[in-house]
């Protein structure tokens, strides 16, 4: 793996055994904190490749993360948060990537954290490492209804992995090359992050958390996954249990 | 005793027989594909045979305790919600298309920018064979 110039700045430096990292950005009009997302990334996590997926913005994103020094892929047209994630999967795969993180591009994910994530994937431990902010010390940050929603959701998903979920929302994970092929070939496209738990599972997969703090929205409100109580719930629940009964997915070639 | 009079079977054979031919002339000038054709056919081809032989319906009915108005509005309705759940099918089918093909396409934009880009590499300094560009500059 070329190691990227440090610039100076101390990012905790990751073995990765000479695979490849991306790490996956989609960005629906955030032109105001883009560029401070790729700079934390450069100087915290200088090991991995950033792509940012463009999702049909109407502002700068684009320019703005280009300015940064990210790689860019400008979707033509808006595909919601699960095509542009898959887009970001896609170009992994293409491009033969060991190692894939998703990183909100609104800056509520702290780039010196994706080291705790690679920890199982590199160990062979798992498939999907998701960042769990419930498990983190002082990291819930869902307060009210959020909290019972994504508890509730936590249980089901749970119960359907036959394995203990706490943060199924969490948009903070990384992906070894397993999951990155079955993603690229197959992703949830309405609440992504529980149900492409569910696709894994089906797969065979494995999937772990570690802990992992996040900020706190600097601007603008939850737009990629607003939760809306009630209505949320019933909508991914029922995802979830259709995703159940779907058929599996057929991979091109084996993975090895 | 009968319920349909030979008004209501020249309505229907006229009905009938004007959506079969409606359907083959637009699959004629190519304007309809036969695998979307398929539904409406057979619903043509069925308001045809009832105006046709009436008495099929009228027996059906009378097996099922039914008036044979009703049973032909719920035929009607099962036929309607057949085509609709077909479109939904159809519709389904092309939104992944167009989710497969816009990924695809803005993943070969990039290519083309970064080949682009290794052409001019390459113009400009001939002698010098270039790795992959980096995809981080600090």
């Amino acid at each position: 793996m070329p190691q990227e110039p440090n610039n100076g700045r101390a990012g905790r430096q990751v073995d990765l055994g000479g695979r490849r990292a991306l790490t996956i950005i989609p960005a629906y009009n955030e032109a105001d904190c883009i560029q401070r997302v790729i700079r934390d990334l450069q100087e915290r996590a200088p090991w991995t490749d950033v792509l940012v997926v463009n999702d049909g913005s109407r502002d700068a994103t684009g320019l703005r993360a280009r300015e940064a020094g990210a790689r860019v892929i400008d979707l033509p047209v808006n595909l919601g948060i699960g095509g542009a994630v898959q887009t970001g999967y896609r170009y992994a795969r293409e491009e033969g990537y060991d190692v894939a993180f998703q990183f909100d591009g609104d800056g509520q994910h702290r780039a010196s954290r994706l080291a705790d994530l690679v920890g199982p994937l590199l160990a062979g431990d798992a498939d999907l490492v998701i960042g769990s902010r419930f498990l983190a010390p002082r990291g819930m940050t869902a307060r009210g209804m959020r909290w019972v929603g994504i508890k509730i959701l936590a249980s089901v998903i749970s119960l359907v992995l036959r394995q203990r979920v706490t943060d199924p929302t969490s948009g903070f994970r990384a992906a070894g090359r397993r999951a990155i092929h079955l993603f690229a070939a197959e992703y949830p496209q309405d609440y992504p992050e529980p149900e492409s738990l569910v696709l894994l599972r089906k797969q065979g997969l494995r999937v772990c958390e570690v802990p992992a703090t996040i900020r706190r929205r600097r601007d603008g409100a939850s737009s990629i996954r607003p939760l809306h109580g009630a209505h949320y719930m019933s909508k991914v629940l029922l995802a979830v249990v259709m995703d159940l009964v779907k058929a599996p997915v057929r991979l091109e070639e084996e993975v090895a | 005793m009968y319920f349909f009079r030979w008004e209501h079977r020249v309505a229907l054979v006229l009905a009938g027989g004007v959506l079969l031919l409606t359907t083959f002339e637009l699959i004629r000038k190519r304007r309809l594909r036969e695998e979307y054709s398929v539904l409406w056919i057979l619903t043509a081809a069925a308001i045809l045979v009832s105006g046709i032989y009436p008495r099929v319906l009228e027996w059906v009915a009378m097996k099922i305790a039914l008036h044979p108005a009703v049973l032909m509005t719920f035929l009607c309705v099962l036929f309607l919600m057949a085509i609709l759940l077909h479109y939904s099918v159809v519709i389904s089918k092309h939104s992944e298309r167009e989710k497969g093909l816009t990924q695809e396409l803005a993943l070969l934009k990039d290519e083309i920018a970064r080949l682009r880009e290794e052409v001019k590499e390459a113009r400009k300094a001939p002698p010098e064979p270039k790795p992959r560009p980096p995809a981080l500059r600090t």
